[in-house]
């Protein structure tokens, strides 16, 4: 292959770099939007713990991890499609639909813990993909058919639990929601960090990571350089299909029965933990620690309000007034592109020189 | 004619990025004359009919309508003084009457404090104007009912009752066929009659000497020439509008051995019809026309974007089925995009991510994961031999100049190690010396014995680098021509080819 002329550099020239990619790399992170969300969610814990101690006792803890595990999931998932420039509404049906199935699998057919897992995820990636090929090949916004999705699978759920729960699951079926690992770390989180890992060596580190990404940026450039990006939407929305699935099986095991409400609603909190994570909806944009981030916010926040005692009937308008400060100061910035803190770093980058 | 001009322009220049489109020129339209305004594409006509008109503001010069000076601001702010352009694509809401276009937000009000629309008085009126101009056309038609002719008559109605004082046209006759345009001649007449002078830019020579009464060539933003229709002849006007400058086009001499692409009658669902060439190892085919003459769509059937409905496609004399850009990419055949930002570039991704794009699966393991310290040396051996101006390899690449640009962008298919190379307009909006530049590097490139297809807009970019010439006309084969025999007249010639034998052709059908 083709080596490229390699310049050496003299020791004190190369420290000397090294020093100022040192100090670049703390001013971008200083910078990066996601680390400032990181700070204010450590803030907010900080804030939490001096009001009522109970906040980080290691019960809460327990409570508060699964529950940001658990949105975590979700919210990568649906990320993968934010990154291709469509959306998926259909995440908390599919969360009710994954919960249902694998109790009725469990119940009606007799199905063991495994096959009954197995079976859901195998339907949830049938109907991520039927979602890539509407989008694909019929050129249909994700917005449509997931919308569809939303209300058949719903509706799906509700006509074969006839609205009752299915209850009776076996304790070691609980234990992937309830369990813990060495009895500290809940199971639901090490599931929320496995996937959280995979999903980051997929985007970051592979091609179809790449491709990913190109798809969502400029979709007829990428096709046009070789991409074969309806494969890679397809992609997507069934990764987007499966995680909520995950999560819905989650549900079922923590709370002991595959209940058809699961999930409602949940769509709008996976898509608000992703924009959060500064993922732009236009695609192209978002990284995996961004959204964990953002799921973590919006985990401590619901956490946090209820340890705090605030009134249920606010949790909601907090917690999307907070998403309605954090997207009004990303597109403020991206805008005039001053924040406080730039102006600051480059004051003291000045002040250094 | 004989009489002081109704608008004067004066040393009118404009500045696009890395482009001078008009350099310091004079207009002036006389009362009740149809003015002819031709040359090639990019010559600077269209820029000097949006400066009028209010679309673009002009960099320098003064404008007087009337000896009073005027300063279009807007499309809108232009019409009101009495300036009304029509465009090739036209500006009327299909879903609404023939009456209601013409008076759209001008409505005759019946009451006018309960702001009711009198649509008696509207369509009767709109049919009055329209028979003024000699077309029946009843007023409370939906505009999308009728034919492309009879909607550009319903603009020109429109101009008129605003009480235009001039009306511009932008290649109206280009969708109509010889009849409709008979009778858009007709109309112009008519308009010359009510004192009302007409500006029509036009491709078709034979079409401007049949009607206008004078005409002006205009050639790289200058203006060349000032014919009155009695001197003015075909060849008169392409000498004038080709020039007669070539150089600055270091093409060097390459062997050219072994066919590489053969392309045989091929036809695309896009206009591409009964296409055949062939492109040799080292060698550039410069591919002419006029904009719209089809070569593009070639190139995205040759690259599988277009669908392919007739025809072969052979490389290395083996026939080859190409379905999908990737297809093409595997077959060995790389495509720069006219608009490199559209289709070329991932604006927003940096310089070492654009240029592995097409190689992504080959830089990568069986596990996927891509070898970024390849793609670093990779882009870095690029960004050195084609000198691409940039801080690092990962740079976003919207933050690179045009040339720059075009320059990744064609790294991104050099690192794919490519047998054909497609350019379309590969030099379009990067300033002179990057052009140069580019040039140099597409003649080593062909020495290096790689194919390339050039299309070009710009004749001299066309003979300088081109070792043939194929001309395209309406989606067809006009014209070839090697190195030796190619000249500027002969290829415009070829280009404008079938537009006689299409008037020909109605003329025919007609009787």
């Amino acid at each position: 292959m083709n080596t490229p002329e390699t310049t050496m550099l003299d020791s004190r020239q190369t420290a000397a770099q090294r020093g100022l990619t040192a100090w670049e790399w703390i001013t971008n992170l200083l910078k990066s939007p996601v680390f400032i969300m990181f700070l204010v969610a450590i803030g907010l814990l900080a804030y939490g713990q001096s009001q009522n101690p109970n906040l980080m006792a290691e019960d809460n803890l327990k409570i508060m991890t699964r529950d940001t595990a658990i949105l975590g999931i979700a919210a990568i998932g649906v990320g993968f499609v934010i990154i291709t420039g469509g959306i998926d509404l259909s995440v908390g049906s599919m969360v009710g639909f994954g919960g249902v199935m694998v109790a009725y699998l469990m119940k009606e057919y007799g199905w063991s813990i495994w096959g009954s897992v197995i079976g859901t995820l195998v339907m949830g990636a049938f109907i991520g993909l039927i979602h890539g090929l509407f989008v694909t090949k019929l050129k249909m916004h994700g917005f449509l058919i997931t919308l569809v999705t939303m209300g058949l699978a719903r509706g799906f759920i509700l006509v074969i639990t006839e609205s009752f729960p299915i209850t009776g699951l076996t304790e070691e079926f609980k234990s992937i929601g309830q369990g813990y690992v060495y009895n500290l770390i809940p199971i639901p989180v090490i599931i929320c960090l496995v996937i959280a890992v995979l999903a980051l060596y997929l985007l970051r580190f592979t091609y179809i990571g790449r491709q990913i990404y190109a798809a969502g940026g400029n979709a007829e450039a990428a096709r046009y350089s070789g991409v074969n990006v309806d494969r890679r939407i397809i992609l997507a929305y069934i990764v987007s299909a499966v995680c909520a699935v995950v999560v819905g099986i989650i549900q079922a095991a923590r709370m002991g029965l595959g209940h058809p409400g699961t999930g409602e609603g949940y769509e709008l909190l996976a898509i608000a933990a992703c924009v959060l994570g500064g993922y732009s909806l236009m695609g192209g944009e978002g990284t995996v620690p961004g959204v964990v981030v953002g799921a973590l916010l919006i985990g401590i926040l619901q956490n946090e309000m209820v340890i705090l005692k605030v009134d249920p009937y606010y949790h909601k308008i907090i917690i999307y007034t907070v998403l309605l400060i954090a997207i009004t100061i990303d597109y403020g910035r991206r805008r005039w592109r001053t924040l406080m803190i730039a102006s600051v770093i480059d004051s003291l980058r000045q002040r250094r020189e | 004619m004989e009489s002081k001009p109704l608008l004067r322009m004066a040393n009118i220049s404009k500045q696009f990025p890395g482009v001078r489109a008009l350099d310091n020129v004079d207009f002036e339209v006389y009362p009740g004359e149809i003015l002819g305004l031709v040359g090639e594409n990019g010559a600077g006509k269209s820029t000097l009919i949006k400066i009028l008109s209010g679309v673009y503001s002009r960099d320098a010069g003064t404008i007087w309508l009337d000896d009073t000076p005027i300063e279009p601001r807007s499309p809108q702010h232009t019409q009101e003084l009495g300036i009304s352009t029509i465009y090739q694509e036209l500006a009327l809401i299909p879903h609404l009457s023939v009456g209601e276009n013409i008076f759209l937000n001008r409505e005759p009000l019946r009451l006018p404090a309960m702001g009711m629309v009198d649509f008696r008085k509207m369509h009767r009126e709109a049919e009055r104007i329209l028979h003024s101009l000699g077309t029946e056309v009843a007023g409370r038609t939906p505009v999308k009912n009728l034919t492309v002719a009879a909607q550009q008559m319903v603009e020109i109605a429109k101009a008129v009752s605003q009480k235009a004082r001039i009306i511009l046209m932008d290649e109206p006759t280009s969708a109509l066929s010889s009849r409709e345009v008979d009778a858009l001649f007709g109309m112009m007449h008519q308009l010359k009659g009510q004192g009302i002078p007409v500006v029509f830019i036009s491709h078709r020579l034979e079409e401007i000497l049949e009607v206008v009464d004078r005409i002006i060539v205009m050639r790289d933003g200058h203006r060349v020439g000032t014919l009155s229709r009695d001197e003015a002849t075909e060849e008169k006007i392409i000498r004038l509008m080709v020039g007669r400058k070539v150089g600055l086009f270091p093409k060097q001499d390459a062997e050219i051995t072994e066919p590489v692409l053969e392309v045989r009658n091929l036809s695309s669902n896009n206009g591409v019809r009964n296409v055949s060439f062939t492109l040799h190892k080292g060698e550039i085919v410069g591919l002419a026309g006029l904009v719209g003459a089809g070569r593009t769509e070639v190139a995205r059937a040759i690259c599988g974007i277009d669908r392919v409905i007739g025809g072969e496609i052979r490389i290395d004399g083996k026939r080859v089925h190409i379905h999908s850009p990737a297809d093409a990419v595997r077959h060995g055949i790389g495509w720069i995009p006219e608009d490199r930002k559209q289709h070329g570039l991932l604006l927003r991704m940096t310089v070492a991510q654009n240029t592995t794009m097409a190689i992504l699966r080959r830089i990568s393991n069986a596990l996927a994961l891509m070898n970024t310290k390849e793609e670093k040396a990779l882009t870095t051996h690029y960004v050195n031999t084609l000198s691409i101006a940039t801080p690092s390899v990962n740079q976003i690449v919207n933050n690179l100049s045009g040339g720059n640009q075009q320059k990744v962008v064609l790294a991104k298919w050099l690192s794919s190690n490519p047998k054909i190379l497609i350019m379309d307009e590969p030099t379009r909006g990067i300033d002179v010396g990057a052009k140069a530049e580019f040039h140099a590097l597409m003649s080593h490139l062909a020495r290096q014995g790689l194919a390339i297809l050039m299309i070009s807009s710009e004749m001299p970019e066309i003979i300088g680098m081109s070792d043939r010439v194929i001309v395209l006309c309406q989606g067809r084969v006009t014209g070839e021509f090697k190195r030796d025999s190619m000249t500027q007249e002969a290829i415009m010639t070829c280009a404008t080819q079938f537009v006689k034998l299409d008037a020909f052709a109605d003329s025919i059908t007609a009787s």
